[in-house]
């Protein structure tokens, strides 16, 4: 693959995590495609690696998707107590599975600080994705997080 | 064993108030109290869930868990009975089993390489020609721990004076529980949420009813109105309620309702939450079964292991629904529960304040905790501390 696909792969993944550190949902959104099969599941390592699939986050539609910046942005609005992320990712591998789609593996880590708190590892993970390229730029069509804490150390609010 | 915890605590200036809706702030942070929990409730006379069957199909299949700080290690044996033994090596004392779950033909310490068989039986231990003189392997099997089974519900106790299950969890939080546990207990394990909350356990498990309409915002947006129901208070502590399932009218807030079908048989006991003492949460809503093993790592940490089920004589399509369904609706990121994990949090910052707790919600005046209490009434809990301070040998104001 070229640089440039490279590039647009790396683009999405930055607008995602940018959008999360902002709190931006619809940010979010818009770094996953608009296709009804669009999903993201985030997973504990654990359940993973056992062959359970229940999930932290189960969104395996474009309509999941929507309904969790709705309930982030409106239901929860307001009950819990404001906390900052910061997130970096490092790609680890990429091989096109069909073409202009995309299977990507990226090291993930979140950091997190609470209002009037200090920072501390909220977790580390995997991203295993699937980015579809175009010449208008990448999208995501599948994000699996696969976070590595057995147990986590807070609720958590918005996605990894 | 039973331990008077008065005779410990007495030092401390913690002085329950003649009113019982009233609970002291102290309680939920004072770091020596928890020591003393451990001994009169962790390690007393108390039955404690650990794990379902269903988490442990196969000969073999085990899992580790914490009661308090106490290792515990549950495995499937050879003749398909669950034990749970302490997880310790019985040589030098050493965790035999680090990982949470799995399966194997025998437990090995690797310090000096003792083997358990899955029975706990001791099998084999390189050198044991040099032992000590009276040494004999019958005497040396991992240490069992007193269980009983509720619908496949595993219980432990590490106390010698408790009560036989069926006693101490009562008539109607058995009726709740096999609600809860799809009646007969042939639940098959999906997966787990695990996760640490900055709260004490008493405050975890003090989740009232009168909360959920006031706090849960989602409720209104999805214009999901309860329905009736009753509460159950037993004098020990434990909790339940049971409550209809209306149907949804859909708002049009979810883009895709489905989340939040109900496809069970039964909804006039469509809701049902056990809180059994001292700080176990067993939940059937809609069509999530969710039994939640919490562990009291301290006075400020309570780690709660969401474990859901489906039926054994589920399809797939409701495998599959129920997957959806409990994985974003009742755990520590649920569209409903959310909310209940930022306040425990709150609680615990609140409670280093002086004063009381204050129940309010159905309180009458009276002097002993009433059990004819309403659905939506804050007063279920009461009884419960009542058991609580007597438990621990706190004495009211006008005893003291």
């Amino acid at each position: 693959m070229n640089a440039d696909t490279l590039n647009a792969i790396d683009a999405v993944q930055t607008r995602n995590i940018a959008a999360l550190d902002a709190q931006d949902m619809a940010g979010w959104l818009a770094t996953f495609c608009t296709d009804p099969e669009a999903s993201y599941i985030c997973i504990s390592a654990e359940n993973e690696q056992r062959g359970h699939a229940i999930a932290l986050m189960f969104d395996d539609s474009r309509a999941r998707l929507e309904d969790r910046v709705s309930i982030v942005t409106k239901v929860w609005a307001g009950t819990y107590q404001a906390y900052r992320t910061r997130h970096f990712f490092q790609r680890l591998a990429c091989r096109e599975a069909a073409p202009g789609r995309f299977e990507v593996m990226s090291n993930f880590s979140i950091a997190m600080t609470p209002e009037g708190g200090v920072s501390s590892l909220l977790t580390t993970g995997v991203y295993r994705d699937l980015i579809e390229v175009s010449p208008a730029g990448a999208l995501i069509r599948q994000r699996r997080a696969v976070y590595d804490a057995d147990a986590l150390p807070r609720y958590v609010v918005f996605p990894f | 064993m039973h331990t008077p915890a008065h005779d410990d605590v007495r030092t401390q200036p913690l002085v329950w108030s003649d009113r019982i809706s009233q609970v002291p702030k102290e309680v939920f942070v004072s770091e020596p109290l928890f020591e003393q929990e451990l001994k009169t409730i962790y390690y007393g006379d108390c039955w404690h869930p650990v794990a379902h069957a269903g988490e442990l199909p196969e000969v073999g299949d085990f899992k580790t868990f914490d009661l308090g700080r106490m290792p515990l290690l549950i495995a499937r044996g050879k003749d398909r009975e669950l034990r749970v033994f302490l997880n310790s090596c019985t040589h030098r004392g050493t965790q035999v089993e680090t990982a949470t779950c799995g399966n194997r033909p025998e437990f090995e310490c690797p310090y000096h390489r003792w083997l358990f068989a899955l029975e706990g039986d001791l099998v084999g231990c390189p050198g044991s020609k040099e032992f000590a003189p009276d040494f004999d392997k019958k005497n040396f099997g991992l240490k069992p721990v007193r269980t009983a089974e509720y619908l496949g519900l595993l219980f432990v106790t590490l106390g010698e004076a408790t009560p036989p299950l069926d006693e101490w969890l009562g008539e109607s939080m058995r009726s709740t529980l096999s609600v809860v546990l799809a009646g007969d207990g042939r639940l098959k394990l999906l997966g787990y949420q695990k996760v640490r909350y900055a709260v004490n356990w008493k405050a975890y498990n003090d989740n009232d009813g009168f909360h959920a309409p006031l706090l849960h915002t989602g409720f209104r947006l999805l214009n999901w109105q309860g329905g009736q129901g009753a509460q159950f208070m037993t004098p020990n502590g434990h909790i339940s309620i049971e409550a209809q399932l209306k149907p949804i009218q859909s708002s049009g807030f979810l883009k895709d309702p489905s989340l939040i079908e109900f496809k069970g048989q039964n909804p006039e006991k469509g809701s049902c939450v056990v809180e059994l003492f001292p700080v176990s949460v067993l939940v059937k809503h809609l069509d999530v079964i969710n039994l939640r093993f919490a562990i009291a790592r301290s006075h400020d940490v309570t780690e709660v292991h969401y474990a859901y089920f489906s039926h054994a004589d589920d399809d797939e399509a409701m495998v599959r629904h129920r997957l959806r369904q409990s994985s974003n609706l009742l755990g520590p990121c649920g569209m409903v529960t959310m909310e209940d994990a930022a306040i425990f949090q709150r609680i615990h910052i609140g409670s280093f304040t002086p004063g009381y707790a204050e129940f309010q919600k159905g309180v009458t005046g009276g002097k002993e905790p009433s059990f004819d209490v309403k659905q939506n009434d804050e007063t279920g809990q009461l009884p419960k501390w009542e058991y609580y301070r007597k438990l621990m040998g706190f004495k009211r104001e006008a005893e003291a």
